[in-house]
């Protein structure tokens, strides 16, 4: 087992076969097996479990390779770095709490600087409550978002209310005037039936998927739809499996954030929040280039794990806070991972009585760099002692990442107690968030919170504006 | 092998935790520590001390009941019974520190707060704040308190606890509180 200096504890190998390590014992492991979790062994009380590695682990012997134990990736592409709250647990028969955080980003060499042509959709929702200066904020914008795009991608505009008109069919941006003049023309008027712009935008989309790797929908809205949410979101979930992405901007306070989190979830893609109609080029330009120059797509996470542990939690925190429906085994898609970092905590629950060096988890990160498949494949291993361990310094970065998961889950309790008419426990919430926040140095949102915690609690609602301030505020904390 | 259970009572909420949790899953309190400890001092100034009052400088009714404490900095007020003694300062759950005006809120690390940073009483009909000893000091309108040393303040005054300033106004009778 590989230890750093930091504390980070980590086996890193590039393939896995499909064999069974009966102890989990690295050292034992590093002699000629390749490794892989066996999900039905269980240790015996008081008893080491045989350290045989049953070899060879996979019926293609190519593909099998030793295991290194330096820590480094031998994959070209990828790279993770994971710190744990804990290198050394006390080996107990009782349940107790490890975090680990892993950062995923791309090498250096593999950061193309080249930005993929985009295959684009606008779905703009042009009902009564965006006349005016919102639909003309929105013009300018789009008309901006136009001016940015590249010979070689495509646009096309669709124009929703209680119906949906195609204003601009899907068209090489090249065709500028076409394309600014459908945007010049849309006028307000009607309800708000997202479903009917969705699919339509989507039709577009899908004509030319086939020629592009970033298919993306983009919804704008600053309303709610009525009675076709879950028709929405099953088309999101199709569309996610065909790699064509949907993302929402809010704007304003009256849209359903539950409602356009659960699409962007659903749809691989991120909810934004406009507070301020004037700055939506400027999200727009920023949501555009993350995805245009992404150099690596289809990303899918899996994770496993042996019997002795248990996955509590699974977030996102870096480059947004979002919770993650792990389930294990399976692939969880996770869209496109620009040139920053991806970053995830987990929150984990082990039970392990014998001591010894353990692996209690085995992660699997794919994803394609152009016409490249890439993977990579980690274990992530405690070691667990028959003594009290020495304590450590909790590593900052970790701390600070799940400080902010803290938080972020302090307000999304909230608002579902809240959905459910506890006020008082909404409210303690807020308040048990607010001192988090405060703590963390993040007084702005601290006051926000606290001034929404005492309105709910003299008025039993909170403000629109406010709720969206906490929720997209604290989503997007930054990690430090 | 040991048989251990090292459950983390939450001093907040008393929720149970598991072992090796870092934030209450009740109600996130930072558990390895209740979050910032340290108060960072400001910067050496020189202040005058504050004279003592005598009695003929503070003429409140034997009745006083409470007291209005308003941050300046964020608008906050904040209602306190002259029932018992009043902690300010910045919660700490960890090394059990709750004090009855809590601070952090307000900024109060940024300020320069300290945990346990000052305490407010009614005796006999005045109100006395007791610096106890904090980073950056306690100040009665400007002049500079005495550590461990109880000064009386009056109906309008600005008690400053770091460089936050609270204005006081002092109820008497039937009008408070918390």
């Amino acid at each position: 087992m590989a230890e750093n200096n930091d504390g980070i504890t980590s086996v890193t190998y590039s393939e896995v076969g499909t064999g069974s390590v009966t102890r989990a014992s690295f050292g034992a492991m590093c002699e000629g097996c390749s490794g892989a979790i066996d999900d039905s062994a269980k240790p015996k009380g008081g008893d080491l479990v045989e350290a045989g590695c049953s070899a060879p682990v996979t019926a293609d012997p190519a593909v099998a390779r030793p295991l290194d134990l330096t820590g480094s990736d031998s994959g070209p592409s990828l790279q993770c770095a994971v710190t744990l709250s804990a290198s050394s647990l006390l080996a107990m028969n009782s349940p107790q709490m490890l975090y680990a955080l892993c950062e995923f980003s791309l090498r250096r060499a593999s950061v193309s600087a080249d930005r993929m042509p985009l295959n684009l959709a606008l779905v703009v929702d042009c009902s009564t409550s965006m006349q005016g200066a919102r639909i003309g904020y929105l013009k300018a914008a789009l008309l901006d978002l136009l001016d940015g795009l590249q010979a070689g991608d495509r646009l096309s505009v669709i124009a929703y209310s209680d119906r949906a008109t195609v204003a601009a069919e899907s068209t090489f941006v090249t065709e500028k005037r076409k394309l600014a003049g459908a945007i010049a023309n849309l006028t307000t008027g009607g309800g708000t039936e997202i479903y009917q712009g969705l699919v339509a935008g989507l039709r577009q989309v899908r004509r030319y998927a086939r020629d592009f790797r970033r298919n993306h929908v983009i919804l704008l809205t600053d309303g709610r739809t009525y009675g076709d949410e879950e028709a929405c979101l099953a088309e999101a979930r199709t569309a996610r499996r065909e790699d064509v992405s949907i993302s929402a901007l809010g704007i304003g306070n009256d849209w359903n954030d539950v409602f356009l989190d659960a699409l962007a979830r659903q749809g691989g893609g991120i909810c934004r929040f406009v507070k301020d109609p004037s700055k939506t080029s400027e999200l727009l330009a920023l949501h555009i280039r993350g995805i245009a120059h992404a150099p690596l797509s289809e990303v899918a996470l899996s994770v496993r794990l042996p019997a002795w542990a248990r996955l509590q939690s699974a977030f996102r925190v870096e480059p947004f806070l979002e919770t993650l429906e792990l389930v294990q085994g399976e692939p969880y898609s996770m869209g496109v991972l620009d040139s920053g970092t991806l970053s995830l905590v987990f929150e984990l629950i082990v039970q392990q009585p014998v001591a010894g060096d353990w692996r209690f988890a085995h992660l699997v990160f794919e994803g394609r760099i152009g016409e490249e498949q890439v993977s990579l494949r980690r274990d992530l291993g405690v070691r667990m002692t028959e003594g009290d361990p020495m304590p450590g310094t909790l590593p900052a970065r970790l701390l600070s990442a799940v400080a902010r998961l803290n938080v972020f889950r302090l307000q999304e309790r909230a608002w579902q107690k809240l959905e459910l008419g506890d006020v008082v426990e909404a409210s303690w919430l807020l308040e048990s968030a607010a001192s988090r926040l405060s703590e963390m140095g993040e007084s702005d949102l601290a006051h926000e919170t606290m001034a929404e915690a005492r309105r709910l609690e003299s008025d039993g609602v909170p403000s629109l504006r406010g709720q969206k301030e906490i929720r997209y505020g604290t989503r997007f904390l930054p990690l430090r | 092998m040991m048989e251990k259970s090292g459950s983390i009572v939450c001093p907040s909420c008393q929720y149970v935790n598991l072992p090796g949790t870092l934030f209450c899953l009740r109600c996130g309190t930072y558990l390895p520590s209740g979050g910032p400890l340290r108060t960072e001092p400001f910067e050496e100034q020189q202040l005058e001390r504050a004279a003592r009052y005598g009695p003929d400088l503070a003429e409140l009714d034997a009745r006083t009941t409470g007291i209005e404490v308003e941050v300046l900095e964020t608008n906050r007020k904040v209602l306190l019974s002259a029932d018992s003694e009043i902690l300010v300062g910045r919660l700490d759950a960890a090394h059990g520190v709750f004090p009855e005006l809590d601070l952090t809120s307000d900024g109060g690390l940024e300020q320069g707060i300290s945990r346990r940073h000052a305490r407010m009483y009614a005796h006999e009909g005045k109100w006395y704040i007791e610096d106890l000893d904090s980073t950056n000091g306690t100040f009665i309108n400007d002049e500079l308190l005495a550590s461990y040393v109880p000064m009386i303040f009056s109906d309008g005054d600005v008690l400053t606890l770091g460089s936050l300033r609270l204005r006081v106004k002092v109820y008497c009778g039937e009008s408070s509180l918390r």
